[in-house]
Parts: structure tokens; C-alpha cells; sequence
């Protein structure tokens, strides 16, 4: 039978996963809002992120390779930017291919520096072993995890709902013409949001390289749940990305407890049923995207 | 005779399938081999079936690949499992793309545009999953080995050695004329222009009185078919069906043959896109090992510079040469 102690420490770790997931699907979902590109690659510079912190974490130690990391990633975004720029407005195909390509070639870059085989990146030492939360000892790193991306997720939202730029972003998303009609150069606006969303790829792959290996691969275990996580939350709410993260991940974390093998089926299983009764995601609503 | 004959060559379908009949003596002068001639031709039936969903209809699908995949592995588990046979599992494999084909249509019906590509790419990724873990019946991680290329025909009449790269060529060359035809009479039938309605202005087709939603999901499925038959051939080319095939990359390769050749202009874009995808990664894999940076870089080159492919790309120099002559 399974003991409650069980059953807690999966809910916990499903909450984890979720808030993880959250925030690998928001920096997803700000480029599909904003811009209408589903982004490909980002999943791999998720992958750059966490490679980034596995080669400076020796130099530096973890809290600069943290920070250090996903602003290069986000750099990174700003010169992909350059490229996805010509599709905008466009239809989505061309932004799927020119990212899935660049996807391609950034993942064989990673291949070429660090190699095909996996590296194992340690937690760091002040959130290694577990915390005895009273009735059962959890993992400290995994508690960490979820604090970080709570604080990053609220960032992200005081950026955007109390500042002007993120007032004009969602106008931007809104109705593009009329900001660009107000004087607001909208151009140097999405060139932020890329990189802002390809830094928050960066971050979530350095967090995320202690509970998975870092391995080439590894970015499409992070987009795999974003694709998802977008449709169950709907496109272009930002507490839909959030809420679908935590679906997702609670959803995979029980059927780990009571059938593992479909654990990676489950999310495509909750997406579907979602879909049937709420066709644009939770939160979705009536949009120019669709 | 001549009013017969003279519309069969001018048609430019006629020249694409004398090509093909003559194509593996011409392989061996440029350095190339039969099996790379099949490639091309399975690939064309995917893609070309692929465009009436994409060029046609307006759908951007980036998940084919799992119906492609769907097909390999169900002609593989019939013909290892059920029936040693040739054309049972290949038609039991276009039969699995069409059903999974027509069952995720059911989600995307009423879709279009972002959210359309989003959830194709979702529900390829499940698929995707279910064949990687389903060790059982796929083979996994190691897939499914073993599948036979048994030889055609009707047993103490006559017998054809399909082992024999050659014979499978013609084979699947045959197939291949059969769904160019099939393709052609679908696009060109009412049907077909409903569908390129639909790519125009949705609403405004609804508008007329047609129903979109069902047309856009038999326009999903009938893609479908032509995958599923292009992933059985696959299987058999290879003799393996693997979980690579259904993986965001084949069907990112799919997508990318369509608009390389120039088929949202030209119903052959897609054959010419393949033909030249194909020759070309031949060419970038055999010379380097990290050929995919090679390739992912063309992805990008091609979509900024030429965005309607080889095909569209001549027929807007020649568009701007007859707009100077004609003034």
C-alpha cells in the first residue's frame, strides 16, 4: 500500500516539477504571445544554460555561474532574434523552421564543445541533503528549485503588469499597429522579449542540471512539456502558463506513483481531454493566434 | 491517337514520371546509388500528400513525422507478428497513419494558424513517446528490426525478387505514380478548390455554406494516408522501423522539403524539394561528422532568402520578366 508519507513527498515533487516546467513554458509562451513565433530552439538554449553553468561553476562558484549564464543565454537570444525577425506576422511555418533550424544547429555546437555524453552536475552545498520538514525529510535542492522559480515567475509578472515597458509588450501582443502608430518603436521591444524569454530558457536549464543530467539531448525534455503546458494553460496567459506547469507536473508526478511507464504520456492525455472542453486552454481566449 | 497523345506530353506530370522511370540509369553516371533513388521517391509520396494539407489547405502541420513513423511500425509489427506478406502490411500500415491520422484531425478540426501547429506538435511528441517507451512492440530505444522486403506475387506463377534494390525501386515507383495521380485528380477536383478556399479565407468559405471544419479534418487525414504509405515503404527500404522517425525533426524535414521545392506554388515543389533535401544531406553526412550544424544553418538560409522555394523563386523572376515585356 502506498504510505501517506509517499503520496506527500510525490505531491511535493510534482508541485516542483510544476513550477520548474512553469517556467520553462513562460519564456516559451512571452514569444508566442508577443510575437506569434513558436520557438524551437528554446529548448536548447535551456541546454546552453545548464552547459553554460557547467563550465563556470568550477571558475566561479554557483551563485555567479547562476547569474552569469543566462545573460549570455539571453545574449544568445538577441543575436537569434536577428533571424526570427524576418517571420514575424508571418505564417507560423516559416518561425517553426527557422527555429527548429537554429534549434539543430545549436544543439550540434554543444556536441562539438562539450561532447555527446552526459555530465552529472552536483547541487550545490548549501542545498545538498535533505530538510526534515517534520513528518518526512525532502530534498533540500528540489525545495530550493521551486523557491527560485516562484521568485522568478513573480519577477516576470511585476515586469509586466507594473512596469510601463510590460504595459506596452501586452499592447504590442494586443494590436500591433496601433502601438507602432502611437511612436513606440515596437522592433527593439521584441528584440527584449526574445532575449528576455531566452534568458529564462538559460535560467531553468542551470536550476534544472542537478535533477536532470546535462546531456545534448536535454533540451527537448524541457520543450516537450512547454508545447504542452501552453495548449492546457491557453496561448498568451500568463497564469495560464503557470497553472498548466503545475497541472503537468502534479499529473506526471501521480501517475508516477501508480503506473510510472505512462508517466510521459500523461501530460498528452490531460492535454487532450482539456482541449475537448475547453478548446482554447484554460485560459485562453479568442485571439488573432488562433 | 494525337489529340490523345499531344495533351499526355505537354503535361508537365508526364515528364516528372519519365524521370523517375529512367532515374536509376542516370544514379550510377552522377556518383549516386538506387537506394538513394527510392529515398527520393518515398519521400515525394509523403510530401506531396503532406502539401495538400499544407500547400492546399493552408494547415501548418509540424507533426507528420508520427504518422510516418505510425506507418513504419505498423507494417513492421503486422508483417513480424500477423501476416509474412507484402501488401497486407503496407496497407495495414497507410491504414494505422489514416486512423490515427483521422483521430487527432478530431482535435484539430475546428484549429488553425499557431494553435493548429502547437497541438500537431504535441500530439507527434506523444506518439513519439508511446513508441520510444512501448519496448514490447516497438523495440524502443533499439526499434524494430527484421522486417522484410518477401517477394511479390501470386506463389507458383510468377515471383518478384523485391530484395533486389533495383526491383524495389520500380516497386515503389509504381506506388509513387499511383498517389502523384490520386494526389493530382484530389487538388484539382472541387474538393480540392474548397481547400484552397479555405487556405484564402477561411471564414469566408464558411460563410458560402461549407462546412471548414470537416473538410480541413479530411484534408488532415487523406495527408495522413499518403504518410502512413510512405512510412510502410520506409520500413521496408531500411528493413526497421525506429522511433527516430516520428521524433519533431522528421517532421521538421517534411515541412521543409514542401517549401524548399516551391510547393505552395507548384504542385511538383514538393518532389523537386525532396529530390534535392535528400541529395543534399546525403552529401553534407557523408563528408562531415557534425553535418546537422551544416543543415540546421540551410534551414535558416533557406527560409530567409527563399521562402517560396526553388520552384516559386523561378516563377517570380519569370512573373517580373513578363510584367517588363508586356509594358
Amino acid at each position: 500500500m502506498i504510505s501517506l508519507a509517499e503520496v506527500a513527498s510525490q505531491l511535493l515533487n510534482g508541485l516542483v516539477l510544476g513550477f520548474l516546467y512553469a517556467l520553462i513554458a513562460l519564456g516559451f509562451m512571452l514569444i508566442i504571445g508577443v510575437m506569434g513565433v513558436i520557438n524551437f530552439s528554446h529548448g536548447v538554449l535551456f541546454a546552453w544554460g545548464a552547459y553554460f553553468a557547467f563550465t563556470l561553476r568550477p571558475l566561479m562558484g554557483f551563485w555567479p555561474a547562476l547569474l552569469i549564464s543566462p545573460l549570455i543565454v539571453g545574449m544568445m537570444g538577441l543575436i537569434l532574434e536577428i533571424a526570427v525577425r524576418r517571420s514575424y506576422g508571418k505564417d507560423p511555418l516559416f518561425g517553426l523552421l527557422l527555429t527548429s533550424g537554429s534549434a539543430m544547429a545549436l544543439e550540434e555546437i554543444i556536441r562539438m564543445i562539450w561532447g555527446s555524453i552526459g555530465h552529472t552536475f552536483a547541487a550545490p552545498s548549501f542545498a545538498s541533503g535533505p530538510l526534515d520538514l517534520g513528518f518526512m525529510p525532502y530534498s533540500k535542492y528540489r525545495l530550493f528549485l521551486a523557491g527560485l522559480s516562484v521568485i522568478l515567475i513573480l519577477l516576470v509578472w511585476l515586469f509586466l503588469e507594473k512596469t510601463p515597458y510590460g504595459a506596452i509588450i501586452k499592447a504590442g501582443a494586443f494590436d500591433s499597429e496601433m502601438v507602432m502608430a502611437l511612436g513606440i518603436d515596437l522592433r527593439k521591444l521584441r528584440t527584449i522579449v526574445f532575449g528576455m524569454g531566452a534568458a529564462l530558457a538559460g535560467v531553468a536549464g542551470v536550476i534544472a542540471a542537478p535533477l536532470w543530467s546535462i546531456k545534448p539531448t536535454m533540451g527537448g525534455e524541457a520543450i516537450m512539456p512547454a508545447f504542452v503546458v501552453v495548449v492546457i494553460g491557453g496561448v498568451g496567459s500568463f497564469w495560464g502558463s503557470i497553472l498548466g506547469g503545475l497541472i503537468v507536473g502534479i499529473g506526471t508526478s501521480i501517475s508516477v506513483m501508480f503506473m510510472p511507464r505512462t508517466s510521459m504520456i500523461i501530460m498528452y492525455v490531460l492535454m487532450a481531454v482539456i482541449i475537448l472542453i475547453r478548446p482554447r486552454g484554460i485560459m485562453g481566449e479568442k485571439s488573432i493566434l488562433e | 491517337m494525337n489529340r490523345i497523345f499531344f495533351p499526355i506530353i505537354q503535361h508537365p506530370m508526364f515528364w516528372v514520371l519519365l524521370f523517375f522511370f529512367f532515374l536509376p540509369l542516370l544514379l550510377p553516371l552522377v556518383g549516386g546509388y538506387t537506394y538513394l533513388g527510392t529515398e527520393v521517391l518515398i519521400w515525394s509520396i509523403f510530401s506531396l500528400g503532406f502539401n495538400i494539407l499544407l500547400g492546399y489547405t493552408g494547415l501548418p502541420s509540424f507533426g507528420h513525422g508520427a504518422f510516418f513513423g505510425i506507418g513504419a511500425f505498423v507494417m513492421g509489427i503486422i508483417q513480424l507478428r500477423i501476416f509474412q506478406g507484402i501488401w497486407i502490411p503496407i496497407l495495414a500500415g497507410t491504414l494505422g497513419g489514416t486512423l490515427f491520422g483521422a483521430l487527432v484531425g478530431l482535435f484539430l478540426a475546428k484549429k488553425r494558424g499557431i494553435y493548429f501547429a502547437l497541438l500537431t506538435i504535441a500530439f507527434s511528441q506523444m506518439f513519439w513517446f508511446i513508441s520510444w517507451g512501448w519496448d514490447s512492440m516497438t523495440g524502443g530505444e533499439d526499434g524494430l528490426s527484421g522486417i522484410a522486403r518477401l517477394p511479390l506475387g501470386i506463389p507458383g506463377v510468377f515471383s518478384i525478387d523485391l530484395k533486389d534494390s533495383l526491383n524495389f525501386y520500380y516497386f515503389v515507383y509504381v506506388l509513387f505514380v499511383l498517389a502523384t495521380i490520386l494526389i493530382w485528380i484530389v487538388v484539382h477536383s472541387p474538393f480540392g478548390r474548397v481547400l484552397q478556399a479555405i487556405r484564402y479565407n477561411e471564414t469566408r468559405t464558411k460563410c458560402i455554406g461549407y462546412n471548414t471544419a470537416i473538410y480541413k479534418w479530411t484534408s488532415f487525414t487523406l495527408s495522413c494516408v499518403f504518410a502512413g504509405l510512405a512510412g510502410a515503404l520506409y520500413a521496408l527500404l531500411r528493413n526497421a522501423a525506429f522511433s527516430d522517425s516520428m521524433h519533431w525533426t522528421q517532421s521538421g524535414n517534411v515541412v521543409m522539403m514542401v517549401l524548399l521545392g516551391g510547393g505552395m506554388t507548384n504542385f511538383f515543389g514538393p518532389i523537386l524539394g525532396a529530390c534535392v533535401f535528400i541529395v543534399l544531406r546525403d552529401l553534407f553526412s557523408s563528408v562531415w561528422e557534425h553535418w546537422m550544424l551544416i543543415y540546421g544553418l540551410l534551414f535558416m538560409l533557406v527560409i530567409i532568402f527563399l521562402p517560396e522555394g526553388i520552384l516559386g523563386f523561378f516563377k517570380r523572376e519569370k512573373r517580373q520578366r513578363d510584367f517588363f515585356a508586356s509594358k
